[in-house]
């Protein structure tokens, strides 16, 4: 049986990239070297894949850290999981030996039939006692660590108001303990949330377990009408994402953060412009959080 | 290990996939999802939110799932008309939908679920089923797992069946779509002619296209898809025409199999 926390001391910290067909060659050239601190990347977009990917997936490994961050475990589904993804997968991440993998609290798909989204769960004590079973699961099948990362949701599934109703929090927060499993915190998707459903970001964050947060992500998002944002991963990162990013790294410490990009994805020179602008915030918020420390420690002398 | 599904979680993926959802829930939210088994309590959350957020899932799903067809067969959407593929796609997503965990493999699996019903529909042009395989080769020739394997280093002899390449692939359409333009916007038909084409991934990843006669792709098909030795091919393609193996076949063929050696597609005996 897997364990259930990943070894720290080999995780990278800093500014990540999520690695795209669209600079792959480049990032494989190297003309990432020295700028990012890891590259996190997507089994579904390499697995079971010839021709050019796997060779210059290969000399990225060379040049940088692999995370892998999945998108089709529906670890808040009910369909059993699918012998053939999973050896797949686990052959994918022995290979790349990253730290944990990761995918999302959500469902993809019933019935078999796959909708490639992130679709959202109730939160309830019932879907979060699922979704740990599965987490644990994924765990023993990859034997490797397993982070779940909060999603963006724009209509709540139910249950909010009813027997066994949890917020988002308390729902994540059962998920995490039940598996043991690790948290992959979305900055932009908390956001977006808070953003959609009006609630305190902060708030939200502060109920969360920090000790469990291994990873971070932030992105950019759009406006879908006068009345809702999405999680788009289209567009730069705004300005309160940053400032939520640094308040929660001044709290958590340094871990490894990612930037991701899915759409309107610009040239490789500029996002290594937008991930040196992130590293700024990154090293401020990571000074705070050791000045934090510092003045924790020489209270307790 | 399994589980039941919430009702809201089921009345969600059929507000998403079913056709006409989008109509009954702006109509009667509550009807939906209550028709579906959905408490009244958690109606209420829904109710709150309004059916333009519920619906948004469906949008997403449909875009991202049409963008992804569209961009692997756009001449053939473009030929199509997009209302009408908006609704094969709908019709797709209601009655089948994806079951890879792959993206990339969603405009196949559409492909190859419409492709049967375009053949059968007369205001679909015929050589539609056709242009919209063509136009996925590039995709699957390209991502084929197979592919760059290492010569046998054994010589062809007429008794040993052949090793080809992993990223082969054998067409035959019966129009030629090869020779259509690549502009988005043409709309000239191509020729009705039986058409037979090999296609690999060369050595630079590139796809390629080589055009073949009846008798080639005969042999080419026992070779590859019935690993028969060489003469068994031969005798087998001839058969298939109903012409003999006579020595303008036998020297085509010898022609043939020196080509794709040198292109490193034919690999050596086995």
């Amino acid at each position: 049986m897997a364990t259930g926390e990943p070894d720290f001391d080999a995780v990278p910290t800093g500014i990540g990239l999520g690695l795209r067909a669209r600079f792959l060659g480049k990032v494989a050239d190297g003309e990432a070297v020295g700028k990012v601190a890891f590259l996190e990347l997507s089994p579904e977009n390499f697995m079971h894949r010839g021709g050019r990917n796997p060779a210059a997936l290969q000399r990225c490994a060379e040049h940088h850290r692999i995370i892998t961050h999945g998108l089709m475990m529906s670890l808040g589904g009910t369909d059993p999981f699918d012998d053939e993804y999973f050896a797949t997968l686990r052959e994918f991440t022995d290979r790349y030996d990253t730290p944990w993998h990761s995918d999302h609290a959500c469902f993809s798909g019933l019935d078999g039939a796959l909708l490639h989204d992130l679709l959202p769960v109730p939160f309830t004590s019932a879907a979060a006692r699922r979704m740990a079973a599965r987490l644990m699961e994924a765990r023993d099948r990859l034997q490797r660590p397993m982070a779940v990362e909060n999603i963006s949701w724009y209509v709540g599934m139910g249950a909010g108001r009813g027997h066994g109703a949890l917020d988002e929090p308390e729902f994540l927060t059962e998920v995490l303990e039940r598996a043991d499993a690790g948290m992959l915190l979305d900055v932009n998707n908390v956001f977006v949330n808070a953003r959609n459903h009006g609630f305190d970001p902060k708030e939200w964050i502060a109920k969360i377990p920090l000790e469990r947060v291994w990873q971070l992500h932030v992105a950019g998002h759009e406006l879908w009408d006068e009345s809702l944002i999405v999680d788009t991963h289209g567009a730069d990162v705004r300005d309160e994402v940053y400032a939520l990013l640094e308040w929660t790294l001044a709290q958590t410490g340094p871990k490894p953060v990612l930037l991701e990009r899915d759409s309107n994805i610009p040239p490789l020179p500029t996002l290594l412009q937008e991930v040196a602008q992130l590293d700024e915030v990154y090293q401020r918020a990571i000074a705070t959080h050791a000045a934090a420390a510092d003045g924790k420690a020489r209270h307790v002398v | 290990m399994s589980f039941e599904p919430e009702p809201s979680v089921v009345a969600l993926v059929d507000a998403i996939r079913r056709g006409g959802a989008d109509e009954a829930i702006a109509e009667d939210l509550a009807g939906f999802f209550r028709a579906r088994g959905v408490s009244d309590e958690d109606i209420a959350v829904l109710a709150e939110a309004g059916a333009s957020r519920v619906l948004v899932y469906r949008s997403l799903v449909h875009n991202r799932l049409r963008n992804a067809i569209r961009d692997f067969v756009p001449r053939t959407i473009a030929r199509l008309g997009n209302d009408r593929f908006r609704a094969d796609f709908a019709r797709f997503i209601d009655e089948r939908a994806a079951v890879s965990y792959y993206l990339r493999d969603v405009p196949e699996e559409f492909v190859a679920w419409i492709a049967p019903q375009w053949r059968s529909d007369p205001d679909v042009p015929a050589y539609l089923p056709d242009l919209a395989t063509h136009e996925l080769l590039q995709l699957t020739v390209r991502n084929a797992p197979g592919g760059g394997e290492p010569a046998t280093g054994n010589p062809v002899a007429l008794d040993r069946p052949l090793r080809f390449d992993g990223s082969v692939r054998l067409m035959t359409y019966a129009h030629a779509v090869h020779k259509l333009s690549s502009d988005k916007d043409d709309r000239t038909p191509p020729p009705a002619e039986p058409t037979h084409l090999l296609v690999y991934r060369d050595e630079a990843h590139k796809v390629r296209y080589l055009e073949l006669t009846a008798f080639a792709a005969a042999a080419l098909r026992h070779l590859i898809d019935d690993a028969q030795p060489v003469a068994t091919a031969l005798q087998a393609a001839a058969a298939d025409l109903g012409a003999p193996l006579d020595d303008e076949r036998l020297g085509a063929a010898a022609l043939l199999l020196a080509d794709l050696a040198e292109r490193k597609v034919m690999l050596g005996a086995t």
